[in-house]
């Protein structure tokens, strides 16, 4: 394997790298902090940490994957480097949870799109949750700290075909467009970000912060599963992890005990109130898991005239926003347009159907094109978001219902993303939904969706951004941790991930999570320093 | 996860799962508390397949089977023309072999879904591969290897357009588990004029030199 490539080198030049699947016998590790999860917010808190001259450990309880495995192959790439090899759904299996599972977390898979949190939605929560110091002036230089760190820039390459077509319909209906910010330095415009970038382009953790960590003498833990936080009193003295065999899945008898003065956890949306519940932690007022966001997506597919290989180039580089405040910031729910990728494998899990029918369906997917809708959940009181609880083997699992406020938005979003494939020249197109049929105009599209019913499993729903359940804010009565990611009743702990946020972003939110880690992680380093 | 909560919580949670059963998720339906120790005591096969010995079945003797059961085997068999149609090879031979070839990658997929959702899949499976379940819920008379592929049309129609959103959740989790296994593999991308990653690139990049 090349020694070009970051980890190579570093993993050559003897960074502090266990795995877990090699461990024979538990053993105890200690450092100043232990962070839990190696994706946007604990990679970011560990450079931030070990530069400041901190001993860090970080645990990850997916594996390390790095260029040498990344071969632009989804069989492989979904069972290993995504949550519950791609099947992760919420409770009632009626939303497709895609998520990562894997040194660099889901900036390993993620489509780069990089976007400050709106200006809408930080001043929102400074009115609603006493969050005044992340004002839009006072989280720029976070952002823009960031966005240097990550190498984001507005793509500038042509658009794919895929997500011209976005742009073309919007210019005919006079929709508002823009080009997407991408974490990418060198990209080869091919389109496989979501496997595990091939080239090394992506500037997500894994190739930023984590080696950045690494240099600086944190050991990392890979394959092993954060089991929970025990306390001593008032402060968590140790976490306590099981070591994963070699296929990532099956826990061994291992356990591996990690001491530390002060603990981060960035474990997800999901699994970060999951580890807070499995370890009991003070909850007196029952917020851990409440207001977890995701960004519903519900999605249409059109059939083209000419060719647009919707499987070859960056994935994502044209958005719109012309629906996503429309209402206000706290109206009827908004909604932000995208494209995505449509490999095979993807669009055989996305576009239901069986038999002939499907068979045409994958025929077409050269000529086929997507627009998702992704709503801007949790700013209004009929958008109260999911809860996240704990099996009863203890793994943590969202429970998301979808309420009247949210389906009537993605009825909104079916006739808009019907409509701008039409006016973008589409032949036919499809709604992600069971009763759907090919539509052949956009008055027939229409009529079709007057009728669709807006019921769970008929309507395909997917999330890619999982947010809150640990929600920041000034009152401890309604958060989880203040507005550095303190938790409001144990003195030595952090979370510092996007289940912080009190709301959903209105926007892809993994600049969301690097800045208000880089900004939470200065404040903790200046804290444990003196 | 066995090791993630005490042992008397775990205890509890499942007396509050078994409350709420009717409420959960994919498998969560009716009968399926009670379906998968019936099914091992009517004789159903309920390990997983393990190997296969090559005379009896169409399997590659050497794929170790990790969670799909024989009965779960000949329940793909039969729904899969159904799920594939016309994307399967007519040729015998070279059918049996592709219908072999995805039975394997979707065991070999659900083993990376790990333990809760593959928990979800086995009450599923055990629903349908149950007689009596088979019959009332699936309304599928015959056993799987007996079924044609118009009667298992049949039974994944009914799911698909059923009011009863679980078996809308069954109809998905079929299709889409199968979908994904065939289309995603390298041999099945010309049928979605899928012609894989782009040469120069594979050309350019250490990852795909074998030395």
């Amino acid at each position: 394997m090349s020694l070009n490539d970051r980890i190579a080198r570093g993993l050559e030049s003897g960074w502090k790298v266990t795995d877990g699947a090699t461990l024979t016998a538990n053993h105890t590790a200690e450092a100043d902090v232990v962070i839990v999860g190696t994706g946007a917010g604990g990679g970011t808190t560990a450079e931030i940490l070990a530069k400041r001259g901190l001993s860090v450990i970080l645990v990850e309880e997916g594996r390390l994957y790095y260029q040498k495995d990344f071969k632009m192959d989804e069989l492989t790439s979904y069972a290993n480097l995504y949550q519950e090899g791609m099947s992760r759904v919420t409770k009632d299996g009626a939303i497709a949870i895609l998520q990562g599972r894997c040194v660099g977390g889901s900036t390993t898979v993620n489509w780069t799109s990089s976007f400050r949190t709106p200006d809408a939605t930080l001043n929102y929560w400074g009115r609603q949750f006493g969050l005044e110091d992340l004002s839009p002036d006072a989280m720029a230089p976070w952002f823009a700290g960031r966005e240097e760190r990550h190498s984001m820039s507005p793509w500038d390459m042509a658009p794919n075909i895929n997500n011209d077509i976005l742009r073309q319909g919007c210019e005919k209906l006079g929709f508002s467009w823009q080009i997407i910010p991408r974490n990418v330095k060198g990209c080869w415009n091919l389109g496989y970000c979501g496997v595990g970038c091939p080239t090394n382009a992506k500037q997500g953790a894994l190739l930023t912060t984590i080696p950045g960590a690494l240099d600086h003498q944190t050991h990392m833990y890979h394959g092993l599963r954060a089991d929970r936080l025990v306390m001593n009193q008032d402060r968590i003295e140790s976490l306590q992890a099981t070591a994963m065999a070699s296929d990532g899945i099956t826990p061994t008898s291992v356990q591996v005990t990690l001491k530390a003065r002060h603990f981060v956890v960035a474990a997800s949306a999901i699994g970060s109130p999951g580890l807070l519940l499995r370890s009991r932690l003070p909850d007196p007022y029952e917020r851990v898991g409440k207001r977890s966001f995701i960004h519903p997506v519900n999605a249409s597919v059109a059939k083209m005239p000419k060719l647009v290989d919707p499987f070859y180039g960056a994935p994502q580089s044209v958005y719109s926003d012309e629906f996503n405040f429309s209402s206000g910031v706290d109206g009827d729910v908004g909604y932000k347009l995208e494209v995505p990728p449509l490999h095979p494998a993807m669009s055989a899990g996305v576009v239901p159907g069986h038999g002939d029918a499907q068979v045409k369906n994958m025929a077409s997917l050269p000529w086929m094109q997507s627009v998702i809708a992704l709503l801007r959940d949790g700013f209004h009181a009929d958008s109260p978001g999911g809860t996240v609880s704990l099996r009863d083997d203890g793994s943590p699992v969202l429970d998301y219902p979808v309420t009247d406020y949210l389906w009537q938005g993605l009825r909104r979003a079916f006739y808009t993303m019907a409509e701008i494939q039409f006016a973008a020249g589409a032949q036919r197109v499809r709604l992600m939904h069971l009763d759907s049929d090919w539509y052949s105009s956009w008055a027939d599209a229409k009529a079709a969706i007057d009728a669709l019913p807006m019921e769970l499993h008929r309507v395909r729903l997917f999330t890619a951004h999982q947010m809150g359940g640990c929600g920041m804010g000034s009152d401890p009565k309604q958060s989880v941790v203040n507005s550095f990611g303190e938790h409001h009743h144990v003195s030595n702990l952090n979370i510092h991930d996007a289940s912080i946020f009190p709301t959903s972003i209105g926007a892809n939110p993994q600049l969301s999570v690097y800045a208000l880690a880089a900004r939470n992680s200065t404040r903790l380093a200046q804290r444990l320093r003196t | 996860m066995s090791n993630l909560l005490p042992r008397h919580e775990n205890q509890d949670a499942a007396s509050l799962n078994r409350r709420s059963f009717l409420r959960t998720g994919l498998g969560g339906a009716l009968f399926l508390g009670t379906v998968s120790v019936t099914a091992s005591l009517s004789g159903c096969a309920t390990a997983p397949a393990d190997r296969l010995g090559a005379v009896e079945t169409r399997m590659d003797a050497s794929y170790r089977f990790r969670f799909l059961t024989a009965d779960d085997i000949d329940l793909f068999e039969a729904l899969l023309p159904a799920i594939l149609g016309s994307a399967l090879p007519a040729q015998p031979n070279a059918r049996r072999m592709a219908i072999a070839g995805t039975v394997e990658r979707i065991d070999a997929g659900i083993h990376q879904f790990g333990p809760a959702n593959q928990k979800e899949l086995r009450q599923l499976f055990d629903l349908l591969n149950f007689g009596l379940t088979r019959i009332t819920i699936a309304r599928v008379w015959s056993p799987w290897p007996q079924v044609s592929t118009e009667q298992a049309n049949g039974f994944l129609e009914r799911w698909r357009s059923s009011g009863i959103g679980l078996f809308n959740n069954g109809y998905m989790a079929l299709t889409k588990i199968s979908n994904v296994a065939f289309y995603g593999y390298q041999e099945n991308w010309h049928l979605s004029g899928y012609p894989g990653p782009p040469d120069w690139a594979v050309q350019a990049l250490p990852q795909f030199r074998t030395s």
